[in-house]
């Protein structure tokens, strides 16, 4: 069913609820379907339809696995409504339209690792960091990202995977602080966290609230806290370790 | 100013990072990257005038939700994508590192009042955007009545 995977493809990327639930009601009216009920949570997409008879009823369940934002996929998913809805396309070209976008390529590793870099290294500065510790931070934000890449690869959940960058940025900005004179280690720690901040968690949610879907708000409002609790408990244990050994002049 | 000049340039680069890794496509990222600096400056400002976090983030939100919109509309696009980089800059991340750099030190009052800080952001952050999102759909609705009325003369 067409509607239903662009709902998927949506959600997957990281769309608020209510716009997936508006596209699979737009793109079922434009198919000719008068009665459709779409319910949509952050894990799975349900869509009911059915004619003036109750007894033709249809039921569409599709399970969403976890997510990856990507938000040109959102963008084209949302012209492809557009003109989907306003122009006769048949089902078969709009399947085909949306197997290309599935297919969109992110942006090339290394652009996307210099950026990763960029924002940690900014962020070190915004937080109070000075010329060094820019430069310390360029190079702990590059192999956090590197790493959190890695761990993603192998399907590590995202609790492990917050835990484990921020503990390796924690770890080589303490090692940085005790080994190069002027580098002090909160802004790097702080830089690096920046880059897995649950930013879209905490947004979306709000949005979702705002639209009346609390389930999914709910949802994702936890999903922002736990991540928040495993960046600080990842900084943290490394820290307390690093005290622990002796502390090293910091 | 000299500081808040920089502190813009650092936090337009720091969007654009952001833009890059949540894949806004390409023609938005200058969109983008103007609404988060922006959303960041009126954080720094009001932060400096009224020395509240909180509230500069409600403002800082407000600002951010307010430049969506208006990208969003001039481009056809939908919201999300340029609200999602340009918020990230208010998110307190350092905040929640020194709760915790706190906590290892049991300094618990320090504790407290930085972690209270946080939360408070974070809520101060939802409230910009929801207020901001109120707004809009009002005046949305008013620009709608208006051109019907129009279209009635």
């Amino acid at each position: 069913m067409l509607a239903i995977r662009a709902g998927t493809i949506m959600m997957k990327s990281g769309a608020e609820i209510y716009r997936v639930e508006d596209t699979i009601e737009r793109i079922c009216k434009a198919c000719g379907i008068e009665y459709v009920n779409v319910f949509a949570t952050p894990t799975g997409v349900f869509v009911s339809t059915d004619n003036e008879e109750a007894s033709n009823t249809v039921t569409y369940i599709k399970r969403v696995k976890s997510s990856e934002t990507d938000l040109t996929k959102i963008s084209k998913v949302n012209q492809f409504s557009r003109t989907f809805t306003t122009t006769d396309m048949t089902v078969e070209e709009g399947e085909k339209i949306l197997d290309d976008i599935e297919k969109n390529k992110p942006y090339p590793f290394w652009i996307r690792a210099l950026s990763a870099a960029a924002v940690t290294a900014c962020f070190s500065v915004i937080f109070g960091g000075g010329a060094l510790d820019f430069c310390v931070t360029v190079i702990v934000g590059l192999l956090c990202y590197m790493l959190s890449r890695f761990l993603e690869k192998y399907e590590i959940n995202f609790f492990i995977r917050g835990f484990c960058c921020c503990a390796f940025a924690a770890f080589f900005a303490l090692l940085a602080a005790a080994s190069i004179d002027g580098v002090s280690y909160a802004p790097v720690i702080s830089g690096c966290i920046m880059l897995f901040v649950p930013g879209i968690a905490i947004t979306n949610s709000i949005r979702d609230f705002l639209s009346g879907n609390m389930l999914a708000g709910v949802a994702r409002l936890t999903e922002a806290i736990i991540i928040g609790v495993s960046l600080a408990a990842g900084a943290g244990v490394v820290l307390e370790i690093w005290y622990m050994m002796g502390g090293l002049a910091i | 100013m000299m500081n808040l000049v920089s502190q813009f340039v650092l936090a337009l680069f720091a969007t654009m990072g952001f833009a890059v890794i949540f894949r806004v496509p390409a023609r938005h990222i200058p969109a983008c990257v103007i609404v988060g600096a922006l959303g960041w400056v009126t954080y720094l400002i009001t932060d400096y005038n009224i020395d509240s976090p909180a509230i500069a983030c409600f403002f800082g939100a407000c600002m951010v939700g307010l430049c969506s919109a208006v990208s969003a509309h001039i481009f056809k696009e939908a919201m999300t994508i340029f609200i999602i980089p340009g918020i990230l800059c208010l998110v307190p991340g350092a905040n929640i590192f020194y709760t915790m750099e706190a906590l290892l030190r049991s300094d618990i009052e320090k504790m407290a009042e930085v972690g209270i800080q946080t939360i408070l952001m974070a809520g101060a952050i939802a409230m910009g955007l929801l207020a901001m999102g109120a707004v809009i759909n009002v005046v949305r609705a008013l620009l709608s009545k208006t051109i019907s009325i129009k279209d009635k003369l």
